[in-house]
């Protein structure tokens, strides 16, 4: 019941029908630039490579499968889509754990909340913290509290098991509220 | 509530009263863990963990604006649409497809994704239909049926009410930023919460599960409400028609999650409610059966099955006749 317009655009689009398509985008296109734009660091490659992705999603919708909820069969394509382009460009021809090194999300000062919520990060330079952190940690943050993802969703995009990015996002909270309180000792 | 061990982070994380408590949502559980962590001292480091990950960060969205969008969408619709003439010559006209698309283009009315002009979003439900709406910016709404409900697309804290709806409004707490819901009767401002909002039979009656909120009358005067606080309001009428206390929520709320709950109604009273909500009439044979008492739970969206468990529960007959409800007391047989 909660994913019906979800359901129903999917059911649309893969009917041809444009208006249902434009939904799609106009609801994912921002999300998803923005994760691109993550990944790969470049203005040009990401919004090539986000239209080339929708045309792919298009032409080959009649290939898709029902899905009760879009957001993570696009993330996980896109991101798969994305990280083929950046390996041809990049011409490396070992693909082993490519996906890890590809991936480096880092995080400016300016697209942090000055008002955080939790009283640990309040005031503190977070994006400097979270730039320490581990690849995969980052990416999972990321997509949790920047996508808004559930857990169940970043496991099929990171393309793990469950257990794991709940574990990848405690460690990565724990990694934080240490380099924090190492900072405080160090002010104090 | 509370009630088993919490030896592991997963067991903090998924315990709603826990994740209330991080978010200082319910003053209920708010109390209950701050006692809880002063007699488990030794579980602090583990409770504050806990808490920043369901707190987390909070990002500035930096996504490519509306406009920009917008125009890539045009480039794109323009590829898409060359590619579907370039499709169609190699096929022959295929009635079945124009069908499915129409038929489509139907269920977009149908199930209320369409804009009346660029900037309304319009959301409407048909009889027997429930909605489960998450706005833009996080607040959810579950529309009932026969309902409707719009909003500029600027402005989704703003929103239009005709008919019930129970919303769930996500606290903004770095803007302050309020969430106005407006009927014909009143405007309710809104800073986080709970509570549902019912304007059918010419009166709009607000029920508040939790949180505050504060009701603005046609007539003038505004009152503050408080949790299971209950108040129905006419504008027509300019009166105040009913206000109460402590309600059970589970009377008012009870159709969000697919149900509608009778505590010990007349027949007659309970199939109104049937009638409201799928759109149907219904007519008693005998007097007999209208001064049945009935509780318990029906669904609203399968008239089948809400029609059978009445029927077995107070012992009536009900036949469909011409979208019509025949209901007769099962002895008279």
């Amino acid at each position: 019941m909660k994913k019906l317009s979800d359901e129903f655009v999917w059911k649309a689009l893969k009917e041809g029908d444009l208006k249902a398509f434009s939904i799609l985008y106009k609801t994912y296109q921002p999300r998803l630039y923005n994760y691109g734009l993550k990944i790969s660091g470049n203005i040009p490659v990401t919004e090539d490579t986000l239209q080339d992705f929708f045309i792919y999603v298009y032409e080959h919708r009649e290939n898709l499968s029902d899905l009760d909820s879009i957001a993570p069969y696009l993330f996980s394509s896109y991101r798969r889509h994305l990280i083929r382009t950046l390996k041809k460009r990049s011409k490396i021809v070992s693909f082993d754990e490519m996906d890890v090194k590809i991936i480096d999300i880092q995080f400016t000062p300016e697209e942090i909340m000055t008002h955080q919520e939790s009283e640990t990060f309040k005031d503190k330079n977070i994006s400097i913290l979270l730039n320490k952190l581990p690849k995969r940690q980052k990416e999972a943050i990321y997509l949790k509290y920047y996508s808004g993802l559930n857990t169940n969703d970043i496991a099929n995009i990171m393309e793990v098991n469950y257990q794991s990015v709940a574990n990848t996002i405690h460690k990565a909270i724990k990694n934080l509220r240490e380099e924090v309180s190492i900072l405080e000792l160090l002010n104090s | 509530m509370a009630k088993k061990n919490y030896n592991t982070i997963e067991d903090f994380l998924l315990d709603e009263s826990f994740n209330n408590w991080s978010k200082e949502n319910r003053l209920t559980d708010v109390d209950f863990w701050d006692e809880w962590i002063a007699y488990n001292p030794e579980k602090k480091e583990l409770v504050n963990e806990a808490k920043d990950i369901i707190l987390g960060i909070q990002f500035k969205h930096t996504e490519p604006n509306k406009e920009k969008t917008n125009a890539d969408w045009a480039v794109l619709e323009n590829i898409l649409k060359a590619k579907n003439i370039e499709e169609q010559k190699k096929q022959a006209p295929n009635y079945f497809r124009f069908i499915g698309i129409a038929a489509s283009i139907l269920l977009l009315v149908t199930l209320g994704i369409y804009t009346l002009n660029p900037t309304k979003v319009v959301y409407k439900t048909a009889f027997g239909e429930v909605l489960n709406l998450k706005l833009k910016d996080g607040s959810l709404v579950t529309l009932n049926s026969n309902s409707s409900m719009y909003y500029y697309e600027n402005n989704n804290r703003k929103v239009w009410l005709t008919g019930e709806a129970f919303f769930e409004v996500d606290k903004k707490e770095t803007t302050n930023a309020k969430f106005w819901v407006i009927t014909d009767d009143l405007k309710i401002e809104v800073y986080g919460t709970s509570f549902n909002v019912d304007t059918k039979h010419e009166k709009t009656a607000v029920f508040l599960e939790e949180g505050r909120i504060w009701l603005a009358l046609k007539n003038g005067t505004t009152k503050k409400m408080i949790p299971g606080n209950y108040l129905s309001y006419s504008a027509k009428e300019n009166t105040v028609l009913d206000e109460k206390n402590n309600l059970n929520s589970h009377l008012k709320t009870s159709w969000k999650n697919g149900s509608i709950t009778f505590d010990k109604l007349f027949l007659k009273d309970a199939i109104k409610k049937i009638e409201e909500t799928y759109g149907i009439k219904a007519a008693f044979k005998d007097e007999e059966s209208k001064y049945k008492i009935i509780t318990g739970a029906v669904p609203i969206t399968n008239l089948d099955i809400c029609l059978k468990a009445i029927e077995k529960s107070v012992s009536v007959h009900i036949e469909k006749v011409n979208n019509q409800l025949i209901i007769k007391n099962r002895t008279e047989n």
